[in-house]
């Protein structure tokens, strides 16, 4: 009968494995791949960003945005003005009646982003 | 700067390596793989893995160990539990290549037992290549890499009764081949160089 102390000793055998005398380069080869893989990743994830933003605008463009918003800021203005006759002493709606520059607020703003992307896209390469 | 972070981890339990690890700190999981390469390496030759295929299969078992970081809670040991994950990717390898139906199918009558003959209680790899290949592999999935019989018998695709016939079976021969002072014996291997 395998009785339980012979148990033991094997487990001790199998849990003491030499040191094999290439284990600094099996290291270094499996932090190759995680690099490599975490590369591979996050251009993927730049490149569905990148596509993303692409088909974003182009949607954006397709859809007369531009005209809407103008539109838009017609009807705020009106509104902005309505108001101001309804309450001269406030002028707060002033502020949101000018949605062209709202609009060129978030162009600036999805430029900069833009710029950021791009600089971690390289910092990556 | 790979020597400076080597130094930095260095210090540091495997738990607090994991936790790392799991933040995306790569060169935190490098340590322990460092540490733990050799091990995963010998588990998977003990099951029959050539060099080769052993180390692209405990790498493999590395990346994988990376990317399911966060579901180790450190109950066990790092390198237990990427021992767990380098003999079942082993299995699916032989099963993928057509090799484990072969490998368990085949039960070898071994040679008489040399019970007591000095050339005979070496160390366990030698003792292991002189067993059958299925009551290695068995025995090496239950002692080395820590599965329970009913975990191997899943693996291996073979009936609970069978895994644990190879186990015992494997164990009688590792003991007669190991026994009566592979304790002693190993150690003075070992004190010899």
């Amino acid at each position: 009968m395998v009785d339980l102390e012979f148990e033991r000793r094997l487990e001790r055998l199998f849990a003491e494995a030499p040191e094999l005398p290439d284990a600094g380069a099996f290291a270094q080869r499996v932090e190759r791949r995680l690099d490599t893989g975490w590369t591979a990743r996050r251009w993927l994830i730049g490149a569905a960003g990148v596509v993303g933003g692409v088909i974003g605008a182009s949607q954006l463009m397709l859809s007369n945005v531009f005209q809407r918003v103008e539109t838009a800021g017609d009807s705020a203005r009106l509104l902005s003005t309505s108001i101001n006759h309804l309450s001269a002493g406030t002028d707060w709606m002033a502020a949101v009646s000018s949605a062209g520059v709202v609009v060129w607020v978030a162009g600036a703003m999805a430029v900069v982003m833009m710029g950021f992307v791009l600089t971690r896209v390289l910092g990556e390469i | 700067m790979p020597g400076l972070e080597h130094s930095r981890f260095a210090s540091l339990h495997d738990v607090e390596l994991c936790s790392l690890a799991a933040t995306g700190e790569r060169s935190a999981f490098g340590e322990l793989v460092r540490r733990h390469g050799s091990a995963v390496r010998g588990v998977l030759r003990r099951m029959g893995a050539q060099g080769a295929e052993a180390d692209d299969t405990a790498q493999d078992a590395f990346l994988t160990a990376f990317e399911r970081i966060a579901e180790f809670r450190g109950e066990g040991t790092f390198a237990g539990w990427v021992k767990k994950i380098a003999a079942r990717l082993y299995l699916r390898r032989l099963q993928r290549e057509r090799r484990l139906g072969a490998m368990t199918a085949e039960v070898a009558e071994e040679e008489a037992p040399r019970r007591g003959d000095a050339d005979a209680v070496i160390d366990l790899e030698e003792a292991l290549q002189a067993i059958a290949p299925a009551e290695r592999l068995c025995v090496t999935m239950c002692f080395g890499a820590g599965l329970s019989h009913s975990e191997a018998a899943e693996a291996l695709n073979l009936p609970l009764g069978t895994v644990k016939s190879h186990v015992k079976r494997g164990l009688e021969k590792l003991r007669t081949r190991l026994a009566p002072d592979d304790g002693a014996a190993l150690e003075g291997r070992r004190g010899n160089g």
